[in-house]
C-alpha cells in the first residue's frame, strides 16, 4: 500500500533521474568547494597574517541566510545550476579551508625539527609531511560542507537548479504532502548515506595519517 | 659563540673543540643552552657570535641543507613520521637521494639488524606500532641512513624508563664502537653521561663550566657545582674504573743509594716530597721515607740503609686490585714502574685524601 504509493511518485516524478541530477550538481559543487577550499587553506598558510581577515569574511558569508543568498545570485549569474554551486561552495570554503589550514600548522614541531634537520626542503615537508598529516583533519571539514553542500543543492532545486529540489518544490506549488513526503525523506536518506561515507574515509584516513 | 633569544642568552660565549671519532657529552640542568648549542652545529639556528668549523670550514660556507643531510639528528621525542611505515622513515633521505628500492631496503634491513630490531618483522610497521624503546631504535637508525660522519643526539634516552634506557646505553656501547662516529650526545642523566662519554663537557646558564675526562671531572672538578654533579659518592663507583697510573704521584728525582742521609733530607724536604725513590750501584730501586730517614739519621750513613724495600706496581694495573694487594703485603706505599724506570709512587694516604 504505502510502497505502491511511495512508487508511484517515484515513477511519475523521475525521481531516479532527479537523483542522479541531484547527485551530479552536489559532486560539482563538492569538487570546486574543495579545491576552492584547500587552495585558500594553502593561500593562508604561506601567509599567515592574512588568516585573520580571511576566516572573519568566510565566517560572514557563513552567517549569511542561504535563500537570501540565492536569490542575490539569480540577477548576477541568471537562474539554473550555476547560482546553486557558487552557492555551495561559498559555504564549503570556510570548513575546508579552515581545516586545511589548521591541519597544515598543527603539524607538531618535533616532526618538523626531525625533518629540517634531515636536511628536507620546506617544500618537501609540506607536500610529505605537512599534507599527509592535514589529510584527516582536511576529510573533517570535506565532511561538514558535504552536509550543507546537500541541504542548497536542495535548496537550489527550488529556484530552477533541477535535482531533488525540483519535485520537493512541485510538491508545495500542488500542495502534494506525498511528494514531499517522498522527496524529502530520499533527501535526507541521502545525506546521511554520503555522510556515513565521508566518515568512514576520515576515519581511515585518520587511522592512517593520524599521529594518535 | 655566542646565540640570544631576545633578552635570554641561551649559550653565552661557548668554545669547544671535538676530537674526531669522540663521544661528547654535554650535560648541565634544563634551560643551560645544550639544545641551542646543538641546533647551531647543524645551522638549524644561526649563532650571533662567533663561528663553527668542521674540519677546518666555516659551516656557513656550506649549504644548509647539505650540511643536515650529512648530520644524524636523534632527539628525544623521536619524530618518527607517523605516516610513514618504518621502512619509509629510514629509507626517506636515500628515496629523496635517488637510491634503487633494492639499495633501500638492503641498507634498512643492516641498520635495523644493528639496533636490534628483526627487519622482516619492523618493516612494514608503522610507528605507532612500536614500542617507545623500539621507536627509539628507529630514530637512531634513520640518524644513521646516510652514514654521517657526525651525530647529534639530544636526550636520546631521555623519554625510557631506567630499565630500557640502561638497555639502550648498553646497546648503544656496542654500536658506537661499530660506526665509529663523532658524537655530540646531550643527557640530563650523568650516570649516563659516565657511561658514554668520552669527554664530557657541564654546561651551566649558557657556559662551559668544565670540560675533560670523566676522570678529570671525578679527580679534579672546577668548582662545587662540578663536584656536586659528579658526586662524591660517585668517586667510589668509579674508582673501579681507576688504574694505578691515575693517582700515582710521579718521580720526580731519584736519589743516588750512596747519597748522605741529611743531603737527602734536605733534598726531600726542597722539593717537598715525603717519599722518594733510591737507586742502588746494581740499579735496583728502593724508597726512601722522610720520616725514617729523620728517624734513623744518626744511626745509619747513607740513604740507602734506611730504605724499605718496594712494593712494585704497574702503570696500568686496576687501581682496586693494587690497593688490595698492598693491603695484604701490609705496605704502606707502591713503586709504580715502566719500561723497568720507576715512573712514580702511589700512596694510598694522598690517594684518600685526593679522593675525598
Ligand atoms: N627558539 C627559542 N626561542 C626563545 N628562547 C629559546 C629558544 N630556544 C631556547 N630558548 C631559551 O634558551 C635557553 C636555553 O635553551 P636550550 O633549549 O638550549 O636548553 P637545554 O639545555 O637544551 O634545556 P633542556 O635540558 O630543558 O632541554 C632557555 O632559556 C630557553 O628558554
Ligand atoms: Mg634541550
Amino acid at each position: 500500500m504505502v510502497l505502491d504509493e511511495i512508487a508511484a511518485v517515484w515513477i511519475n516524478y523521475n525521481l531516479t533521474e532527479r537523483t542522479i541530477e541531484h547527485l551530479w550538481i552536489f559532486s560539482i559543487a563538492l569538487i570546486a568547494a574543495i579545491i576552492v577550499g584547500v587552495l585558500i587553506g594553502l593561500l593562508i598558510y604561506r601567509r599567515r597574517r592574512y588568516a585573520p581577515p580571511v576566516f572573519s569574511s568566510l565566517n560572514a558569508i557563513e552567517t549569511f541566510p542561504d535563500i537570501a543568498l540565492l536569490v542575490l545570485l539569480i540577477p548576477l549569474v541568471g537562474i539554473g545550476t550555476v547560482p546553486t554551486i557558487i552557492a555551495c561552495v561559498l559555504y564549503s570554503i570556510l570548513p575546508i579551508a579552515r581545516n586545511t589550514y589548521t591541519g597544515l600548522i598543527s603539524v607538531s614541531p618535533e616532526l618538523l625539527e626531525v625533518g629540517r634537520a634531515m636536511g628536507l626542503s620546506e617544500r618537501f615537508i609540506l607536500l610529505k609531511v605537512r599534507f599527509p598529516l592535514a589529510f584527516p583533519m582536511i576529510a573533517g571539514g570535506i565532511r561538514i560542507a558535504i552536509v550543507f553542500t546537500m541541504g542548497i543543492v536542495t535548496l537550489g532545486g527550488i529556484f530552477g537548479a533541477g535535482g531533488l529540489g525540483a519535485p520537493l518544490q512541485t510538491g508545495i506549488n500542488l500542495i502534494r504532502p506525498d511528494i514531499i513526503f517522498v522527496a524529502g525523506i530520499w533527501v535526507g536518506i541521502l545525506a546521511v548515506i554520503l555522510d556515513g561515507i565521508a566518515g568512514g574515509i576520515e576515519a581511515s584516513l585518520k587511522r592512517r595519517f593520524g599521529s594518535w | 659563540m655566542t646565540k640570544r633569544f631576545g633578552e635570554t642568552v641561551a649559550v653565552d660565549r661557548i668554545s669547544l673543540d671535538i676530537i674526531g671519532g669522540e663521544l661528547l657529552i654535554l650535560i648541565g640542568g634544563s634551560g643551560s643552552g645544550k639544545t641551542t648549542t646543538l641546533r647551531m652545529i647543524n645551522r638549524l639556528i644561526e649563532p650571533d657570535e662567533g663561528t663553527i668549523a668542521i674540519n677546518g670550514i666555516d659551516i656557513r660556507t656550506i649549504d644548509g641543507i647539505v650540511l643536515r643531510k650529512n648530520i644524524g639528528y636523534v632527539i628525544q621525542q623521536i619524530g618518527l613520521f607517523p605516516h610513514m611505515t618504518i621502512r619509509e622513515n629510514i629509507g626517506l633521505l636515500p628515496t629523496i637521494e635517488g637510491w634503487s628500492r633494492e639499495e633501500i631496503d638492503s641498507r634498512v634491513t643492516e641498520l635495523l639488524t644493528l639496533v636490534h630490531l628483526p627487519p622482516d618483522q619492523f618493516m612494514d610497521r608503522y610507528p605507532k606500532e612500536l614500542s617507545g624503546g623500539q621507536q627509539q631504535r628507529v630514530g637512531l637508525a634513520r640518524a644513521l641512513v646516510m652514514n654521517p660522519p657526525l651525530l647529534l643526539m639530544d636526550e636520546p634516552f631521555g623519554a625510557l624508563d631506567p630499565l630500557l634506557r640502561r638497555q639502550l646505553q648498553d646497546e648503544f656501547i656496542g654500536i658506537k664502537e661499530d660506526i665509529g662516529k663523532t658524537i655530540v650526545f646531550v643527557t640530563h642523566d650523568i650516570n649516563e653521561a659516565f657511561r658514554l662519554g668520552d669527554r664530557i663537557a657541564i654546561m651551566h646558564e649558557g657556559g662551559i663550566v668544565q670540560l675533560g675526562t670523566p676522570r678529570d671531572l671525578i679527580l679534579n672538578p672546577a668548582d662545587k657545582m662540578v663536584s656536586d654533579l659528579v658526586g662524591s659518592d660517585r668517586l667510589f663507583e668509579h674508582i673501579a674504573s681507576l688504574t694505578v697510573s691515575d693517582m700515582m704521584v710521579p718521580a720526580s728525582s731519584i736519589i743516588s743509594g750512596e747519597m748522605p742521609v741529611q743531603s737527602a733530607i734536605e733534598v726531600m724536604v726542597q722539593s717537598g716530597s715525603t717519599v722518594a725513590v733510591v737507586r742502588d750501584r746494581a740499579a735496583s730501586f728502593f724508597v726512601a721515607q722522610l720520616p725514617t730517614l729523620l728517624q734513623r739519621r744518626d744511626e745509619v750513613k747513607t740513604v740507602l740503609e734506611a730504605t724499605d724495600p718496594p712494593f712494585f706496581l704497574s702503570m696500568d694495573a686496576s687501581l682496586l686490585s693494587a690497593l688490595e694487594e698492598m693491603k695484604a703485603a701490609s705496605a704502606s706505599f707502591g713503586l709504580v714502574m715502566e719500561d723497568g724506570e720507576p715512573a712514580g709512587l702511589l700512596l694510598p694516604d694522598d690517594l684518600i685524601s685526593r679522593l675525598v
